[in-house]
């Protein structure tokens, strides 16, 4: 029996709007809350662990926004959007949201938005890979890089970042001494990220210029960056003609 | 170029200016001679001078009637430039009346100009300070022309930040927000939906009211801001804290209306409420000899996202400070590790 039923998580940093969603669900048989969360960081997490079905997702939430936690936990569930902007609709459904409620609505309203989650869910459908993150890219710059630690969540405001490492399908990501992995290649990033800041000096590093401290001729044509904090990094021939360009 | 030369119409209107007192020098000089020849002489004479005596323009704009330029010094150049310029008058009177003998010898007109050629070179000088004198007062007209313009967009300047301020005053978002709890807890708190509904019109019809106002007491603002965190922390419940310090000495103040209430929201919308635990907003107020300090402080996300930073807000109230006290309003915005503090200083009014 509970295998029918629609897994949904409530996602609202107010307790009221929570409590909204839990009374009109209430009417829905189909539908069971598995799990309500107040913020970002645990909405990942749970949603991570629990994989339900549907996420009932406000959009304004402390530490992550709900297009955050949508980038972090991947396209295999089904949203709606419940908010009080109506400025992110269109952003809602180029990451395929299945409805935008705007607050205050009723519980018709609801049901309509539910109708529309359970013929998604029935299809099947899942969003196509990449879709999601392609939603999040028409709005670069980047400001923060979003880590995903199994269940833990790690914002790195771009700013904090020192320089980006490519390690194969990954990137690492330096900032402060410390390092973190994120699933993503190096020149995905390098796209998403403000051109007159971070360049990319050589195949696989992306510096912020901010963190140049000089430039040293090593052997031959070959330069070295030299950051604030000591660290060197290697600059190619066409990563010097990129820092030459940015510097001018 | 000059003001006159530019403008074809200004210019036709300055000649026929001229006239009169061509027709008057040549009235003056007709009893010795005859109609005709006064008339030849001084007819084409005076339309030069009009040229001439243009260029008292310049000389008034080089050498401006103000307090820090030595009158003495302006007489001096004024007396220079006159006799320069009649002089040159003269000679030109003069080739142009030899000119005339040449050309009409039964006119003498030669022997005319001069017979009277000292009495000439006075009224030139004199006309050419006449025409110092009409520029001068051109350019005070101007000047007080140029001031008054820039009073009028000065004060639509103001009007408009004003009303800009007041329209950006209740945040929609705000409203729905609040309606949304309205809706949640007419379920399950029907008192507490009611006791919200009315919170929100006494907020709304205040915010109306006291806008509507040139200036308010600091009290009153704080009354206002008091009933905004109040339908805040229905919303947000314990994650808002809020603490304040302010004398009875600063309270007593006039401020205008709704300059610090957008503080108090931007502490909630862009500070607290974008915390998990939430945090404690720090409202303070005091009054120093002539000045009227109050300052918000409340906790923030450091790693916040740039465009969710309050910017147009506080662009907003910088900008009425300014047009409001000029030099005497400060606004000072600071923001470390976590915590944002915005401080308004302005200069302390109090009711008559």
């Amino acid at each position: 029996m509970s295998n029918t039923r629609i897994q949904t998580v409530i996602v609202d940093d107010e307790a009221l709007a929570r409590g909204v969603l839990h009374e009109f669900l209430a009417a829905h048989v189909d539908v069971e809350i598995v799990a309500e969360c107040g913020n970002g960081f645990e909405a990942v997490k749970v949603v991570t662990e629990m994989r339900p079905d549907l996420l009932l997702l406000d959009i304004q939430m402390p530490k992550l926004d709900g297009f955050e936690v949508l980038e972090l936990i991947g396209g295999d569930v089904t949203v709606i959007f419940v908010t009080a902007y109506d400025q992110y609709a269109i952003r809602a459904f180029e990451v395929h949201a299945v409805d935008y409620l705007l607050k205050p609505f009723s519980a018709e309203r609801l049901a309509e938005a539910l109708d529309r989650a359970r013929a998604r869910i029935a299809a099947k459908e899942k969003v196509p890979e990449g879709l999601v993150s392609a939603g999040r890219a028409r709005h670069t710059p980047l400001e923060r890089i979003l880590i995903r630690d199994r269940a833990d969540v790690h914002v790195i405001p771009v700013d904090k970042i020192d320089y980006l490492e490519s390690q194969d399908d990954y990137v690492s990501v330096k900032t402060a001494g410390k390092t973190f992995l994120k699933e993503q290649t190096l020149a995905e990033l390098e796209m998403l990220l403000d051109k007159d800041v971070f360049v990319r000096i050589h195949r696989r590093y992306i510096l912020n210029i901010a963190r140049l401290s000089k430039i040293e001729l090593a052997v031959k044509d070959n330069r070295i960056a030299i950051l604030a904090d000591g660290t060197k990094l290697p600059i190619s021939r066409s990563g010097y003609a990129r820092l030459k360009e940015l510097l001018k | 170029m000059h003001p006159i030369l530019s403008d074809r119409r200004r210019l036709g209107l300055y000649l026929l200016g001229w006239l009169p007192i061509g027709l008057l020098l040549t009235a003056g000089l007709s009893e010795r001679t005859s109609w005709p020849a006064a008339a030849a002489v001084f007819l084409p004479l005076s339309i030069v001078f009009a040229f001439i005596s243009l260029n008292a323009g310049y000389l008034c704009r080089v050498f401006p009637i103000d307090a820090r330029a030595g009158i003495l010094r302006t007489a001096f150049v004024h007396v220079v430039a006159a006799a320069m310029a009649s002089a040159i008058w003269i000679g030109i009177g003069q080739a142009w009346a030899g000119a005339l003998d040449l050309l009409a010898p039964g006119l003498q007109a030669g022997a005319a100009f001069a017979e009277r050629r000292l009495l000439i070179f006075v009224v030139g000088a004199l006309l050419f300070w006449l025409a110092s004198i009409l520029h001068y007062l051109l350019i005070a007209f101007e000047a007080s022309q140029q001031a008054e313009r820039r009073a009028i967009e000065l004060s639509l300047l103001t009007r408009d930040a004003e009303l800009k301020a007041l329209r950006a005053q209740i945040d929609p978002h705000f409203l729905f927000n609040s309606l949304h709890s309205i809706s949640a807890l007419t379920t399950v708190d029907p008192a507490a939906a009611r006791r919200m509904c009315l919170l929100l019109a006494e907020f709304l019809r205040e915010t109306l009211r006291l806008g509507a106002n040139n200036r308010i007491s600091l009290a009153d603002e704080f009354a206002l801001a008091d009933r905004f965190l109040e339908i805040e922390r229905v919303r947000l419940g314990s994650r808002l804290q809020v603490t304040r310090e302010t004398d009875p000495q600063a309270t007593a103040c006039l401020v205008p209306p709704l300059l610090i209430q957008p503080l108090v929201e931007n502490a909630v919308v862009h500070g607290v409420s974008q915390l998990v635990e939430g945090g404690t907003i720090r409202i303070a107020a005091s009054r120093g000899g002539p000045t009227l300090t109050i300052k918000v402080e409340n906790p923030c996300d450091p790693d916040r996202p740039r465009r969710q930073r309050a910017g147009l807000g506080l662009d907003l109230l910088k900008k009425r400070v300014v047009t409001q006290f000029g030099a005497e309003g400060t606004v000072l915005i600071e923001e470390d590790a976590g915590r944002f503090c915005v401080e308004v200083r302005i200069p302390a009014e109090v009711a008559a």
